[in-house]
């Protein structure tokens, strides 16, 4: 027996090294994955986190879940947020009716980090086809229109890119199960590539007007050397709305 | 030879990683797993299109009416980089299609496993030749 389960172990690493040059990211099957080396830095000495990617930095399902807070923090509710979630039907979803997922809830789908020296652009594939804009090392206006993204500014901590947001609508759901916030939102968001093919994101929520204290998710990215963005019109046969029931909940249910 | 094919996918299903969100709005809000479908006939229809192909399919039902059910799939860029085709369903193809149905739509369904003529099958998410 002893010597079967060896021989298993060889011969699935055997597989492993084969199989080092394309394997599953995400819902993706035989991808490209990335080679294995140092996180890559611009002429400038800048960290370089361009590249398509794919991952989150919190659980989309739910926020709450233990996989998707940082050791020792907590998502405590005031009672009127408590309240909506318990209340939110799925067909309410702003994601569900091809809106902006908003921070930091994620998709299935890739997104591209592009970097120039004052804008750096988060380009989302879905859902929904969008974009961000972080204005590298400026300042926020001191009365911003509500939007969905709100506005962006960025800076580096050593390997660390961190974006501060403030000036959000109060629309879009951190996750399924409908998790709200308030215009009071500001959410700062760190990026730590690891090495060539990973990236490290935590994000850091605080909102006052729907949370007793700030809390912080993670999550991960993988890179997609082997992909480009494709085309994603959420709106054009969005079929599903009007067949959805029921209290909203993550995609299989829970 | 198979021994080898098989000691290969447990290897897969070991070092796979298994992947999260799988579309844009909750699935057990939409369909009932245990309403299974399981159905034959001839695609009339193909909609390449996000947030969801679909397709559709001509079902003689039990009384022997014709049926047009109109079938889901993951979004064309999940099916594209898991080696599907926007041609690998064309209208005329005869299908067998196993899924699960629309709590309230007696007709929609969400295509879990199609099989062609000449033993191909796509699933929900991939190209069955892509997804060892």
């Amino acid at each position: 027996m002893r010597y079967l389960a060896v021989v298993f172990l060889a011969t699935c690493a055997a597989f492993g090294q084969q199989a080092q040059k394309t394997g599953n990211i995400g819902l993706y099957r035989n991808q490209k994955l990335p080679a294995e080396g140092p996180a890559p830095i611009l002429a400038d000495g800048t960290p370089d986190l361009s590249g398509v990617w794919l991952g989150s930095g919190a659980n989309a399902a739910d926020i709450a879940a233990p996989n998707s807070l940082k050791p020792g923090s907590q998502v405590l509710m005031l009672p009127w947020a408590a309240e909506v979630v318990k209340n939110r039907q799925s067909k309410e979803d702003p994601e569900a009716n091809c809106l902006p997922a908003g921070i930091p809830r994620g998709s299935p789908y890739p997104w591209r980090i592009v970097q120039t020296p004052t804008h750096y652009f988060i380009l989302y594939e879905g859902n929904i086809h969008s974009y961000r804009q972080i204005f590298m090392n400026a300042k926020h206006p001191e009365d911003p229109d509500p939007t969905w993204y709100g506005h962006s500014i960025g800076h580096w901590e050593g390997k660390t890119l961190v974006v501060d947001t403030v000036g959000f609508n109060d629309k879009f759901w951190f996750d399924y199960k409908g998790h709200p916030h308030t215009e009071k939102l500001h959410t700062i968001e760190r990026y730590t590539r690891t090495d060539l093919g990973h990236m490290s994101l935590e994000v850091t929520i605080d909102d006052p007007g729907a949370y007793v204290k700030p809390f912080t998710t993670i999550g991960s990215a993988t890179l997609m050397p082997g992909t480009e963005l494709l085309e994603y019109i959420c709106q054009e046969n969005n079929q599903d709305l009007p067949l959805l029931h029921g209290p909203a909940r993550g995609p299989g249910g829970q | 030879m198979r021994a080898m094919v098989f000691a290969a996918a447990l290897c897969g299903l070991w070092l796979a990683p298994v992947p999260r969100a799988m579309a844009h709005h909750s699935a057990a809000a939409e369909f009932d797993s245990s309403k299974k479908i399981d159905l034959t006939g001839v695609v009339t229809k193909v909609e390449w299109t996000n947030p969801h192909a679909h397709f559709y399919v001509d079902v003689k039902d039990s009384t022997g009416n014709m049926v047009n059910w109109n079938l889901e799939l993951a979004s064309p860029n999940v099916l594209i980089r898991n080696g599907w085709k926007r041609t690998s369903l064309k209208p005329g193809d005869t299908v067998s299609v196993t899924g699960i149905r629309s709590k309230d739509n007696p007709n929609f369904g969400s295509a879990s496993m199609i099989t062609l003529p000449d033993g191909r099958k796509l699933t929900f998410l991939a190209a069955e030749d892509q997804a060892k």
